[in-house]
């Protein structure tokens, strides 16, 4: 045994010099991983779910790079689903990454120490450059402290595949504009057997897409901001006139049996790709948009609108339901302030925007993206039309623990396993179990 | 030798019972024997076999044809896989992460079951139950206060945080395997070596290990395939950092309004692939030498 | 000079007994090397898993307000646990799960020993069956979700054999959705316990069989009084396994079928844990969850490792 470990003569030469060649080798390697000779080069570490997609980011972080030699990029991202598990342990071990995303609203709020507050220069950048940053700040008050910078637009619309509607017999230029003229196409598209409205109800979909064009109907903007503060409890007539809402959509048949166990992305989205279901109330960016659709069904049969309304002449029945998409911020505890927020400026500037709105077929929020540059789908002039008139989107004004109330509630209502009182009761249970709305 | 004997005579004496009936009956059980093997076959592999077919179609194809054979034979998912994450480097992350896991914790399992079961000593008891029962924490609930030992260590978004997590995680169960495995090997077989001078780690290592062999090898799969899949630890340790294993680059695939099932399955099987080569190439050996008997 | 016989114990002389020669002996006999041995593996679990928990007890006695400073309460948490209805909801659902055991345990014995047969492609079979265990937990569930789906190959075929009474929403009913994940977390593992059982059924010795072919014994006789009772280690091990993994195994797939839904139909502890600690941002609650888990778990658990325990040490005695 033990004469196999030593070798004779000319094989051990040859052993040796193959572990210092490799041993050299691996210095040299280990040698050239650091910075090359010149300006000293600040790395920052930015911790992401990358939103929209990797060619986008790769894009754009080498544009950057390319402007700003002294800086270098490192991205983490780590899956979408993830993200809270992975971010937490940072944001209470107070260390990591530099610059953190979390999307507009309570979510950025509710994680506010683990940011720093903007400073003016910032500020200035946000308010010359974005149509709007206000979900980055406290209360969504641009004079209250805001934590990062926006750069997508997104918000709710309903789409509608106008073949199933033509073949419904239905005229696929003039979709419903109230839920009764919704239920009478619904039928006629049932009889020519397809699902008029593709729905899950599964994960946090239902209160980002379809809560607030239901409460559109019921609440105004004043309403919108007691319900922030929590001052408005599920108790009022109000919100369980949305609550009615919802349900009404799921009961009366509209929808496909299995909603209450899937989610809309992918299940839901997938039945509306493959041209089974004539109705998707999803978003306007980053994916399963007019360009997703699109692609799967065709540009020319793909229609926006917003949603069906119940009350014509309520204040907010025509409105948009806008929210910033992913608000990135630099944390308390990064050593690279400045390095960090060039970054975030660059992600406020046209170059970011121009590739937002090319590689991810997004909505940007620059203010003077170039019209020429956006792609020519009719569903996408219908929905620039829509953008022009927003409000407050009230799906992220719920607390997490609503959230997932609402999502749980109105699968048991679906399935007839309570009734909407019960929903009511348990929505008001998990408003009062919130400690962001005490 | 004794095996197949052993099997033999096990046959034999239910042959002698199918032989008292008619012929008819022992086919009619001999195949509904197969026949339920089979079933239970065919529904541990299809899934498998579904996922596959989902890979190679496009995602519209699958939204619109979710239950059909794939029109063509579509490889862009594939090829999205490998653009989209930097398959070499996280197939080597996995590997030294997962191999380092396997010899950190089978190393520490077999001095402590040997330590156990054979130096009686004071407290060796208490120990030993107190190993096992780290079995049953769940880990979503320590997440936090782990990653910041890991921290505190020193460790955070590093290959050694990692392994030493696993390991950790591993110890419980492998502890108990390799001390029952122990428990069967005659005492003689210890004297011998020690009447010959042997110390304890010569004992360990020049008796106990090499007839250990078939324990250490089933052991070492099993870990292999869990540390493998393991999503969250190393999720949390390396955080997104490009040392993070090829399981976490499958799961961001997925992003948060994109979700396209036919690129994930493709993804998933990419992960899979190196645990299937894995087990197909050493699943003889393996099933073999856990089956090969104890020793008396 | 010391013979083989003598200790201090039985050594006349006073200044043996002394201080000074009890504390030599103690030194030289002290099992530096059991210690030594057992070290690296203890530094190991508790440091990454002793101390997380106990981290974890502490911080379950602390009111999180999401990452704002935690405030000391006390069992205040485990009191608001006793009589939160989804808490309670939840370990029922754990209690179904551990009451479908007996399947987790017999079916991969049942299989085991059909293989054991060696009828034709047994080598085929015992490879099949341990697929699924390597496959990620993660990755099942996504296979899953589009199998269990109302439209999905499982209602199909169902339909094609014209059972289309049995084609439910397996996802969707009040109970057949946690059974559906049960069944699932069942695929992914029994392939596990079937090749547990067939390591334990090869390792049955020579001599018992040949003793009990001498007198006479039938196929069944044989069973019963023989193999069964030589593969109780392997059994206990088992069984072991599945009471305390179980509950852990189904995390991954909860998550990717129906998160815990509809409704809280199919809501299991440690999702529960997930949920308060990374979405509700209340790690406090979260934490007493899962320590609370934790104590379930090793309750459950704690009569088959004594069994096992006890049947270890028993084995070497005889």
């Amino acid at each position: 045994m033990k004469e196999r470990l030593f070798l004779k003569g000319k094989s051990r030469n040859l052993g040796i010099s193959i572990v210092v060649a490799s041993l050299t080798m691996s210095l040299a390697t280990v040698m050239q991983i650091g910075p090359s000779s010149g300006a000293p080069v600040t790395t920052i570490k930015v911790l992401s779910w990358e939103p929209g997609n990797a060619k986008f980011w790769k894009n754009t972080v080498a544009a950057f790079e390319k402007a700003n030699p002294t800086i270098k990029v490192k991205m983490q991202n780590v899956p979408n689903n993830q993200y809270m598990q992975v971010q937490g342990p940072y944001i209470t071990s107070k260390s990591g990454p530099d610059i953190m995303a979390n999307n507009a609203g309570l979510e950025i709020a509710d994680r506010k120490s683990a940011y720093l507050p903007l400073p003016a220069s910032m500020l200035a950048i946000a308010k010359k450059n974005l149509v709007s940053y206000s979900g980055a700040c406290l209360g969504f008050n641009p004079k209250n402290p805001c934590y990062g910078i926006p750069f997508s637009y997104q918000g709710n619309v309903m789409y509608y595949n106008k073949a199933l509607l033509t073949k419904a017999g239905l005229d696929p230029e003039n979709p419903p504009k109230t839920m009764a003229e919704f239920g009478v196409a619904c039928k006629a598209i049932k009889a020519s057997g397809n699902t008029c409205l593709a729905l899950g109800l599964q994960g946090q979909f239902p209160s980002y897409w379809d809560f607030p064009e239901i409460a559109r109907n019921y609440l105004t903007e004043a309403d919108m901001r007691s319900v922030l503060a929590g001052k408005m409890p599920w108790t009022n007539p109000k919100m369980v006139k949305v609550l009615q809402g919802l349900a009404t959509v799921t009961s009366s048949g509209w929808t496909n049996t299995d909603a209450p166990s899937i989610a809309m992305l992918p299940d839901a989205a997938n039945l509306f790709s493959s041209g089974k279901a004539a109705f998707a109330g999803t978003i306007i960016s980053d994916a399963v948009n007019w360009q997703a659709f699109g692609t799967a069904l065709g540009d020319e049969n793909v229609g926006a609108m917003l949603w069906p309304t119940l009350v014509s002449n309520a204040p907010l029945a025509n409105s948009f339901s806008g929210i910033e998409g992913s608000v990135y911020g630099v944390t308390a505890w990064s050593k690279n302030r400045a390095a960090s927020f060039k970054f975030l400026e660059w992600l406020a500037g046209p170059v970011h925007a121009s590739l937002w709105v090319k590689d991810v077929g997004g909505i940007s929020l620059y203010r003077n993206v170039d019209k020429k540059a956006l792609p020519s789908s009719p569903a996408l002039a219908q929905i620039l039309k829509i953008i022009a008139k927003p409000t407050l989107h009230v799906g992220v004004l719920l607390s997490s623990q609503e959230t997932d109330a609402l999502s749980r509630g109105w699968q048991q209502v679906a399935l007839g396993e309570i009734t909407v009182a019960e929903w009511t009761a348990s929505m008001q249970a998990a408003l009062e179990a919130s400690p962001s709305k005490q | 030798m004794r095996l197949v004997s052993a099997l033999r005579h096990f046959s034999s004496s239910k042959d002698r019972i199918l032989r008292d009936r008619s012929s008819a009956q022992k086919l009619f059980i001999n195949w509904g024997i197969t026949f339920l093997l089979v079933l239970i076959a065919v529904v541990s592999l299809y899934p498998l076999i579904f996922t596959l077919l989902n890979s190679l179609k496009t995602n519209t194809e699958f939204a619109q044809h979710p239950l059909s054979l794939p029109e063509r034979l579509n490889f862009s998912n594939y090829s999205e896989t490998f653009t989209r994450m930097n398959v070499p480097k996280l197939f080597l992350n996995s590997i030294i992460v997962t191999f380092g896991g396997i010899l950190l914790t089978t190393i520490s399992s077999l001095f402590l079951a040997f330590a156990v079961t054979k130096l009686k000593f004071r407290g060796s008891q208490f120990i030993f139950l107190f190993v096992i029962s780290m079995l049953v924490i769940p880990s979503q609930a320590i997440i936090y206060p782990l990653y910041q030992s890991i921290l505190d260590l020193g460790f955070g978004g590093t290959y050694q945080g990692l392994i030493l997590a696993l390991a950790a995680f591993g110890l419980p169960l492998g502890t108990y395997q390799l001390a029952a495995y122990f428990k069967t090997i005659p005492v003689e077989l210890i004297e011998a070596a020690r009447v010959d001078g042997a110390g304890h780690l010569r004992v360990l290592f020049s008796v106990l290990v090499p007839v250990s062999i078939p324990a250490i090898a089933a052991l070492s799969i099993l870990n292999f395939v869990w540390m493998w899949n393991d999503l969250l630890l190393p999720l949390v340790i390396m955080g997104g950092s490009d040392k993070g294993t090829l399981m976490v680059g499958v799961a961001l695939l997925s992003g948060q309004y994109d979700i396209s099932i036919p690129l994930i399955s493709a993804g998933l099987l990419v992960a899979l692939l190196p645990v299937f080569l894995v087990y197909m190439v050493f699943q003889r050996k393996i099933l073999a030498g856990a089956m090969a008997g104890s020793i008396r | 000079m010391k013979t083989r016989g003598a200790t201090w114990r039985n050594s006349s002389s006073e200044t043996d007994k002394s201080f000074f020669w009890i504390l030599r002996k103690r030194i030289m006999t002290f099992p530096y090397a059991g210690y030594l041995l057992t070290a690296p593996g203890l530094i190991l679990v508790i440091q990454f898993k002793l101390i997380p928990l106990i981290n974890g007890f502490l911080l379950s006695m602390q009111n999180t307000r999401g990452f704002e400073d935690p405030k000391f309460i006390g069992l205040e948490n485990y009191h608001r646990m006793w009589n939160d209805p989804v808490v309670q909801k939840t370990f029922l659902h754990a209690l179904i799960l551990i009451a479908t055991l007996p399947i987790w345990i017999l079916l991969p014995l049942i299989l085991a020993l059909l293989i054991f047969q060696e009828s034709p492609g047994w080598r085929f079979f015992r490879a099949t069956y341990f697929l699924p265990y390597i496959i990620a937990p993660i990755v099942v569930g996504i296979m899953f979700r589009q199998m269990l789906a109302p439209e999905g190959p499982l209602n199909s075929f169902l339909r094609a054999i014209g059972l289309s009474r049995f084609a439910l929403a397996w996802l969707q009913g009040p109970t057949s959705a946690l059974l559906s994940i049960a069944a699932v977390a069942l695929w992914s593992f029994f392939g596990l316990g079937v090749l547990t059982y067939l390591s334990g059924l090869s390792s049955i010795p020579l001599d018992i069989i040949e003793a009990s072919k001498l007198d006479g014994a039938g196929f069944w006789r044989m069973l019963f009084s023989v193999v069964l009772p030589s593969i109780k280690p392997m059994l206990g091990y088992w069984t072991v396994l599945c009471s305390s993994g179980v509950l852990i195994w189904m995390f991954p797939l909860v998550y990717a079928l129906s998160q815990g839904g509809p409704g809280i139909s199919t809501m299991l502890p440690e999702y529960l844990v997930f949920l308060t600690t990374f979405q509700f941002l209340d790690r406090g609650y979260g934490s007493a969850i899962g320590i609370v888990l934790f104590l379930f778990v090793a309750l459950i658990t704690s009569f088959s490792v004594r069994y096992m325990f006890q049947a270890g040490t028993r084995e070497t005695k005889s």
